[in-house]
Parts: structure tokens; C-alpha cells; sequence
């Protein structure tokens, strides 16, 4: 364990900036949201920030994103396919727990499946990821919940906890090793581990009732979500709420279904993109001929809950694909966040 | 020895449509061989399987694949239905299209040694059921009874007449031909598929179904077939979805916790009915 005080954050960042594009989060001066972004102007940096109203999965696996581009010469009928290179280098700092979870599930899904995606893998290669552990939790979070949070376990290359005056400083890989060593941090000390799991069982003892009373009730809800005995009429409760606007798919760490679409561009070139979708959304089964084989809401918005919290979903990624961020409970215009249908199931269990 | 089989994952690989076929209305066949002699060669497939092609310029869609994986020309079989199999049905001989693949599991034909099989389809559902049957007459001896039942609207409905033809001049092999309504010079059955199958005789236990079509004849052929004591577990379906990727990651072909691209498209009807969704 390392110590980097205060005034030294730059420097980590400043030699971050020399081999990668850093990402980090910043308040923003219109709304005041913090956004987990790119820091053109690295002082941005807000490690003190509440949790980023936006994950950063969108840096691994963008919004909106090229994978190929071709031309085809109708006349000639000659065709040119081009790869479009992603190899960018790029450093995320200041992700919360949760977030770097949500890291580990895309990667395992990913790239741990009979398939590796090319794409992605291509974002994933040259990042360097540093967590910062939430040492207090935020109104909206329940990683305590999914085991989550609120420090980082695995997966960082260097991990920082604040003390008031500094940071602890974790190492997590070779790569984590070097930068501490380049910019000459020093030992924390003996009682560095002891000071850190202190300041990490205080933020977990001081969450919100509703994430400590869900604790047990997510893997009831797991368990009854897996054997499919909840009843109809509770997922057409939910599903009545859902206004298939596809929010709380966009800002969760873990969802990661997409749609290609193939663009013409003026010239004739071609670019093959594929974009983030939503299982709530109607056209997402909807084949050649309008045969849709999921027609009413609750048939499509059971789906995502099935996703984030059943056992067989979690073999893909070796945990529950939910990780507590509770960014979907803030976002959704009706009442269907994941704590809320945790709530859902846990009353039609309890009969309250 | 065989060259190991590596599908396409990202980026198309470039083939030359060589030949179109008109099939029946709105239905075409596209032979196609790869303008990299390297993937011409390399490129295998097992029956079942299916492939992601692209129109340039339109987009790609998922195609079951008809030919067998011995000794057939490559080619798809495709209706015109919405965007891009309308884009397709705009190319000529010379044309090129872009393939990824192949992708899925393949029918289990280890599992079925030795078994009676029979194939029912209904319409363009002998497209994916085209290869097997062809696998199977390559090794007939491998195989019990070979049966084939088969329905469509009008006697110009029905698919690969040709291939039939073929098929039916082979030893053992049983055909059944049935068409909607009565027809002038249609001597074969008149009714739906399931009344076929109700009439043959099948021993219930070495007995392997194959059956692909609309929803509707799927159930009622399922109907029959249990009827006559066929067990869950050895009749096959072969499933369709909306698939964008193809590699188990757009997760647009989820039914229930399987994806039909990796986990399927074959699936027994064991597991379609404990799924959870409509077919």
C-alpha cells in the first residue's frame, strides 16, 4: 500500500495524461451533474464527486459506434471493407466500485463467452483502470447488496481510498506497480491495510435502510426470478409502469445488448455501426414481416430484471449482473428501478 | 487432414453470387462461392447452421443454410420480406455479398444413428431442414426410415422440387406431399401436414422428428407427433430470431436463458417448451 497526498493527484494524472487518454469524473457547469468523462482539461478531475450520473461503460462500449466501413462499386462490383482501429490507450480514474464491476461483467461476457468480441476486446487492450472507493454512499446505491462496493476488490490496476488528508493507494497489476514507482510514491505503512477495511466498514455501516433491509431480499428475489414463480400479475404491475423509454437499460453499468445498422454515407461508403438498445423497447424482437415473438410489455420488461438478477444470467458473468449502482431507480419516469422490483417481489412473497 | 472450422466473426468475407434461382413466388436461391480461394476452402459448415450475409449497402441478415456440408454448391434460399431480403432480390449474377459465420449448433446427427428420422415441413421451412436431409441420404445406412412430409398452400408453394425429384429416385425414402385446397392435375394429398402425420405409422420409441414451419403447423404438428408417443426429446426444431451479431452478444435472439444463436437455432422441443416464450 502506497500514500499519495492531496497535492500529488496531478502528478499521478499529469503522467497518465503522457500514455493515455484519461477519463474521469467532472462536475459540469450548466447542470452540475457530475459525468463520468473525458477530462480535456485534466484539473476537472472531481474525485470527490458524487457517483457519475452515467457509467463508464460507453468508453469500452460506446453509444453509437463504427465497426467497419465499406464501398461498394456497384459498376465494377468491387468491394473495400475497412476495420476501424480502436487501439486508442485510455486511463478511466476515479471509478466507483460499482462502475468497475460493471467492467468485469462486460469483460466477461465479452470476451469469456464461446465468442470474443473483436471490437471490444480492441477497447479493452491498453486501459488502465484506477477505483476510488466510495467512502461514504450516496443516496441512490446498494452495492452493499449485490457485493459491489463499496471498495474495489479485484480488477484495478491501482485503487485509491480517501482519508481526509490523502489517498491510500492500492496496487492491483504490474502496470499499477510502475506508475507508483515512476512517480515516486512512498510506503503507507503497517497499519495502511487496517486504516483502509476502518474507513471501508464505516461507509458500509452508514447506507440507506432500504439498501441494508433489501440485503437479503435480492437473492430471494434471484431465487425466485431463476424458478419463475412470480406471478403473472406482479411482472403486469411492473410492466404497466415501464414507459419503454429505454433509460434505465442506457445508464446501467452491465446492459449491454446492441443494435448494427448499416449507414450510407454521401459518396457511397458504407458504415457499419452498432448502437446500444434496449429489451423494453418494442422493435427489438420484431423480425422481417413484423412477426414480433414478445409482444406485450411485461413480456419484455420481465426480460431485463431476468438479466440482472437470475442464476443462469450470472454465469455469465460470475456474479449478479446487477451492481448497485441504483442509477436505473433515477432514471425511470414510472417506479421500476431494481430496488423497487426487488420490493415488488419481496411484498408478493410477504403478502404485505 | 480437415481444416479446423473458424467462423467469421467481425469483418465479411466477400463472395460472388454465381447463379439465381427462382424458387416459388418471392423466393429466391443464391449460389455463391468466396473470392478468397483460402476461405472457399476453409470455409465448413455443419447442418443446422446458418450464416449472417450482407447487402452491401442495405445491411445483413440471418440465413439458415440449405446446402449439405459434403460435396453441395454454397447457396442461401431467401424470401423477400422486409429491407434487406428485398436488396438481395435486386442482385444479378456477379454481384458480391458479404458473409460472417457459420454460426449455431447444428442437428445432433452422432445422437440420431440408427433412428427412423422424420422431416416435416411446412412452406420455406424445408430450406433449413434442406441440408440434413441431404446429410442423411450421403450416409443412408447410418439411418432408419427416412421420411419426408411436406405442405404448402399450392402445389407452387413447394420448394425444391428439383432436389425432391432427386431424393425420391434414391432407395428408402418416403415421401408425403400435401397442398391447402384441391388443385386441377394435383394428385397428392389435400389438407394440412399434421393430418399427414396423424396417417403414418411410426414406431413411437427409434423414431427422430424434424419439423420446421409457421408457428401454427408447428404446433399441430407437435400435437400428432406426441400423439403417437414420440418423446419431447427427440423431436428437433430449428427457431428463427431477429439476430444482429450472430456471436452471442447482441442478445437480440434471447428465448428464455438461451440464445438462439450459440445455444440454438436447433433445439429440441424439450427445451422450447420449458423456454418460457412463444415460438
Amino acid at each position: 500500500m502506497y500514500w499519495l497526498s492531496g497535492d500529488k493527484v496531478s502528478l499521478l494524472v499529469d503522467r497518465l495524461a503522457e500514455d493515455y487518454a484519461v477519463y474521469g469524473p467532472r462536475r459540469d457547469e450548466v447542470s452540475g451533474e457530475v459525468i463520468f468523462d473525458r477530462l480535456n482539461l485534466l484539473s476537472r478531475l472531481d474525485l470527490q464527486a458524487a457517483i457519475p450520473y452515467n457509467p463508464p461503460k460507453y468508453v469500452l462500449f460506446p453509444q453509437y459506434e463504427e465497426i467497419i466501413k465499406y464501398l461498394y462499386e456497384r459498376q465494377s462490383r468491387k468491394v473495400t471493407i475497412e476495420k476501424i482501429d480502436k487501439l486508442q490507450p485510455k486511463a478511466l480514474i476515479g471509478l466507483r466500485a460499482c462502475d468497475l464491476t460493471g467492467i468485469l461483467c462486460l469483460d466477461r461476457f465479452f470476451l469469456g463467452q464461446e465468442f470474443v468480441d473483436e471490437v471490444y476486446l480492441e477497447h479493452r487492450q491498453k486501459l488502465f483502470l484506477i477505483s476510488n472507493t466510495c467512502v461514504r454512499p450516496f443516496p441512490q446505491c446498494f452495492c452493499v447488496c449485490t457485493d459491489s462496493g463499496p471498495a474495489a476488490r479485484e480488477g484495478f490496476d491501482l485503487d485509491l481510498t480517501f482519508t481526509g488528508q490523502g489517498y491510500l493507494v492500492l496496487v492491483g497489476s504490474r502496470k499499477g506497480q510502475r506508475l507508483v514507482e515512476e512517480i515516486g510514491l512512498q510506503e503507507a505503512g503497517p497499519e495502511a491495510m487496517a486504516r483502509r477495511k476502518k474507513i471501508i466498514d464505516e461507509s458500509v455501516s452508514s447506507f440507506d435502510n432500504f439498501a441494508l433491509e433489501n440485503k437479503a431480499w435480492i437473492s430471494r428475489a434471484t431465487n425466485r426470478l431463476t424458478t419463475g414463480f412470480i406471478k403473472p400479475e406482479v411482472w403486469e404491475y411492473i410492466g404497466n409502469q415501464c414507459f419503454e423509454c429505454g433509460a434505465c437499460s442506457f445508464v446501467c453499468p452491465t446492459c449491454s445488448c446492441f443494435n448494427v445498422e448499416d449507414v450510407n454515407r454521401m459518396g457511397g461508403a458504407t458504415d457499419r455501426v452498432r448502437t446500444w438498445d434496449s429489451c423494453s423497447f418494442e422493435g427489438y424482437t420484431k423480425m422481417a414481416g413484423d412477426h414480433n415473438p414478445r409482444k406485450p410489455v411485461e413480456d419484455r420488461r420481465n426480460k431485463r430484471f431476468f438479466c440482472k438478477l437470475s442464476y443462469s444470467q450470472s454465469k455469465k458473468y460470475l456474479r449478479p449482473g446487477c451492481v448497485g449502482c441504483g442509477r436505473c431507480a433515477r432514471v425511470c419516469p414510472g417506479d421500476i428501478g431494481l430496488p423497487n422490483v426487488v420490493t415488488y417481489i419481496r411484498r408478493e412473497i410477504t403478502g404485505e | 487432414m480437415e481444416k479446423k472450422l473458424v467462423p467469421i466473426i467481425t469483418v465479411p468475407e466477400v463472395a460472388t453470387v454465381t447463379d439465381i434461382r427462382e424458387e416459388i413466388a418471392e423466393v429466391r436461391t443464391f449460389y455463391f462461392t468466396f473470392d478468397r480461394p483460402e476461405i472457399e476452402q476453409a470455409f465448413k459448415i455443419r447442418s443446422g447452421q446458418f450464416i449472417m450475409c450482407t447487402v452491401f449497402g442495405a445491411g445483413e441478415f440471418a440465413v439458415s443454410l440449405p446446402f449439405s456440408p459434403e460435396n453441395d454448391r454454397k447457396h442461401i434460399s431467401v424470401r423477400k420480406v422486409g429491407r434487406v431480403t428485398s436488396a438481395l432480390h435486386e442482385l444479378q449474377p456477379g454481384d458480391r455479398i458479404g458473409i460472417r459465420g457459420p454460426f449455431g449448433n447444428g442437428f445432433p446427427f452422432e445422437e440420431i444413428k440408427g433412428k427412423n428420422l422424420v422431416y416435416v415441413a411446412g412452406g420455406i421451412g424445408l430450406i433449413p431442414l434442406r441440408s440434413s436431409i441431404i446429410h442423411v441420404l450421403q450416409h443412408r445406412s447410418d439411418f432408419g426410415r427416412l421420411i419426408l412430409v411436406y405442405g404448402a398452400r399450392t402445389s407452387r408453394d413447394l420448394m425444391y422440387k428439383d432436389s425432391i425429384r432427386e431424393w425420391q429416385a434414391t432407395r428408402d425414402f418416403e415421401t408425403y406431399f400435401t397442398i391447402d385446397r384441391p388443385e386441377p392435375g394435383w394428385n397428392g394429398q389435400v389438407g394440412f401436414v399434421n393430418q399427414l402425420v396423424a396417417g403414418l405409422s411410426l414406431p413411437a420409441e427409434n423414431t427422430v422428428a424434424f419439423v420446421c414451419g409457421p408457428p401454427v403447423m408447428f404446433n399441430a404438428v407437435i400435437r400428432e407427433l406426441k400423439l403417437k408417443g414420440i418423446k419431447e426429446q427427440n423431436i428437433y426444431s430449428t427457431l428463427e430470431r431477429h439476430m444482429k451479431c450472430g456471436l452471442g452478444k447482441c442478445q437480440h435472439c434471447a428465448i428464455g436463458r438461451t440464445l438462439v444463436c450459440v445455444d440454438g437455432p436447433v433445439y429440441t422441443y424439450k427445451q422450447i417448451r420449458t423456454l418460457g416464450e412463444q415460438i
